[in-house]
């Protein structure tokens, strides 16, 4: 070896004060030369803490894509975490992709005697899809909740981080099913509204029920209102401009809902 | 730091889990003993805000658990709960779990964040194991990982139901150590009257939702002075009897057979004496 770290250049390295070139030929420089390592022990008293800290920090599970992308696009960090604990987000993304594509599949499928055809079996399943995917992102967390219970996070932002990120996959893919579907292009856009007033009714009920169980809960109702809603128009009904306007007003409700439960409830969530 | 409960019960349906209870609790380790349904788990939930009570209120340094939102809040600010039952996610390391909790407790700043994580994880000896995923850890450090999300920001109060079950003795030690030298208040749910005797600075013991004893250590241990006794046969109407290692049988309560001798109580003495006396009924 021609040359050797000095103290300046250790503590010049540990400060990111070199230049990626010089910071680069240091690595390689002390990588490959045991008295400069030897070197160094002296100005890090604590050693044990420092490689723990880096053994932590390397082995760290890298998170998966769709976190990264969120990264990307501005996410605080704290959010990421909040939101790549219901393991795997990938969960709720696959539900959710799984989902859109067998609504797609059954709805291409339907037999035309089905009283309203695709478009009545398509509006029956494409808004209980988002209910899925945001399912999907509690259950993983949901038998801790105990402990997350009684820390000072917001309740409501908690809900509302995780669902945003289940629904930025299940809306879209949905969308895109029933644009692949040519009985259903005039459809894509009208379970929107049905499909977030059952998401919303899901987060009011996680807050005394297991995700499963208010899943169940809330697609065994949407269900019997579809049945009862047969004898009036039909689930067809949503789409016209009343359907919608009372899709509009029952998720406003409902949010009103979710806020005070989320906020004045004595406990829980 | 003052933690209160005022004429704090629950009640689930018509079982009453907790009678009406008023308990005030200061800086210093304090042991809740009790048997299994007696309501310790109910009111370390009510104090920690995971359950809301029937009546009464609750306040964690001046701040109502049972107020608004925004009082609840910071009530839980500070306040670290261990339940009695973790479940962890299985995909989980113990650092992304611990992380996590962290968020939850408004850690924002990453840097400030991983240091927090790490010291805790030091804390309860799983620092070497930070990277493995929780589902590849033993039992008792799943307990540790579990104490640890307890510790986060040292909390003013810490709430920790029966956190030395699945711990050998040595990690038990350790948990004590780790107590007994903390600022703030401790409340500790156990059935290791052994772990009250050399941790606590007072002890609540609660029998079918109430409170059956409020004091020190020495208090209750004086409860049973002169009625633990030990000899060749056993007191007539004892309590409890056993044969100790030495041959000798000890008898809590009771009359003194003949040539038996008084010896000192301990802790768990006290219990079963006052447990003898204690009034029946029907809790969750």
């Amino acid at each position: 070896m021609s040359w050797h770290v000095d103290e300046r250049a250790w503590r010049a390295y540990a400060a990111g004060e070199l230049d990626p070139v010089a910071e680069t030929a240091f690595e390689q420089h002390v990588t490959a030369c045991p008295d400069c390592r030897a070197g160094a022990r002296p100005l890090v008293p604590d050693a044990g803490a420092l490689w723990t800290a880096v053994h932590a920090e390397v082995t760290r599970p890298r998170r998966p894509w769709p976190l990264r992308l969120l990264a990307r696009l501005g996410v605080p960090e704290s959010d990421l975490v909040v939101v790549g604990a219901a393991r795997d987000l990938l969960l709720s993304w696959s539900v959710a992709v799984g989902a859109a594509v067998c609504c797609a599949f059954l709805t291409g499928l339907a037999p035309v005697r089905l009283p309203g055809g695709p478009p009545a079996l398509f509006l029956l399943l494409a808004p209980l899809i988002p209910v899925l995917a945001v399912v999907a992102t509690y259950d993983t967390t949901d038998p801790f909740r105990e402990v997350t219970a009684t820390t000072p996070f917001s309740k409501l932002r908690l809900a509302l981080l995780r669902t945003t990120a289940a629904l930025t996959a299940a809306v879209p893919l949905t969308v895109a099913a029933a644009l692949a579907v040519p009985a259903l292009h005039g459809y894509f856009a009208t379970w929107l509204l049905p499909g977030l007033a059952l998401t919303v009714a899901t987060l009011i009920l996680l807050t005394w029920l297991t995700a499963r169980v208010a899943s169940a809960v809330v697609a065994a109702g949407w269900l019997a209102a579809a049945s009862a809603a047969a004898g009036a128009g039909g689930i067809q009904a949503v789409t016209t401009a009343a359907g919608q306007a009372g899709s509009a007003l029952a998720v406003a409700v409902l949010a009103v809902v979710l806020v005070h439960v989320t906020t004045n409830h004595g406990a829980a969530r | 730091m003052t933690a209160t409960l005022t004429d704090v019960s629950k009640q689930y349906g018509r079982t009453v889990a907790l009678h009406p209870t008023t308990l005030r609790l200061d800086e210093g380790v304090v042991g809740l003993l009790g048997p299994n349904g007696a309501g310790k788990t109910t009111m370390l939930r009510v104090l920690s805000s995971a359950l809301a009570p029937s009546t009464g209120t609750v306040t964690v340094a001046g701040h109502a658990v049972t107020g608004s939102h925004a009082e609840r809040t910071e009530a839980r600010r500070r306040i670290g709960y261990l339940p009695q039952e973790v479940v962890f996610p299985r995909g989980m390391t113990a650092f992304g779990f611990l992380d996590y909790i962290a968020v939850l407790k408004e850690w924002a700043d990453t840097a400030r964040r991983h240091d927090e994580v790490r010291r805790v994880l030091g804390l309860v000896g799983l620092g070497e194991r930070a990277t493995v995923k929780v589902k590849a850890l033993s039992g008792g450090q799943r307990r540790r990982l579990a104490i640890a999300q307890a510790l986060l920001g040292d909390p003013a109060l810490l709430i920790l139901d029966e956190p030395t079950t699945g711990l050998d003795p040595e990690q038990r030690a350790s948990l004590r150590g780790l107590l007994s030298g903390r600022p703030g208040t401790v409340l500790i749910s156990t059935h290791q009257t052994e772990d009250v005797s050399a941790l606590c600075d007072r002890v609540v013991v609660l029998d079918a939702g109430r409170v059956r004893f409020d004091g020190t250590v020495p208090e209750l241990l004086a409860t049973a002075a002169g009625r633990v006794h030990q000899g060749a046969a056993p007191s007539p109407g004892a309590v409890q009897t056993w044969r100790t290692g030495t041959g000798l049988i000890r008898s809590v309560g009771g009359r003194p057979a003949a040539g038996s001798s008084t010896v000192e109580p301990t802790v768990e003495d006290a219990y079963l004496l006052l447990r003898s006396t204690a009034p029946e009924g029907a809790v969750a």
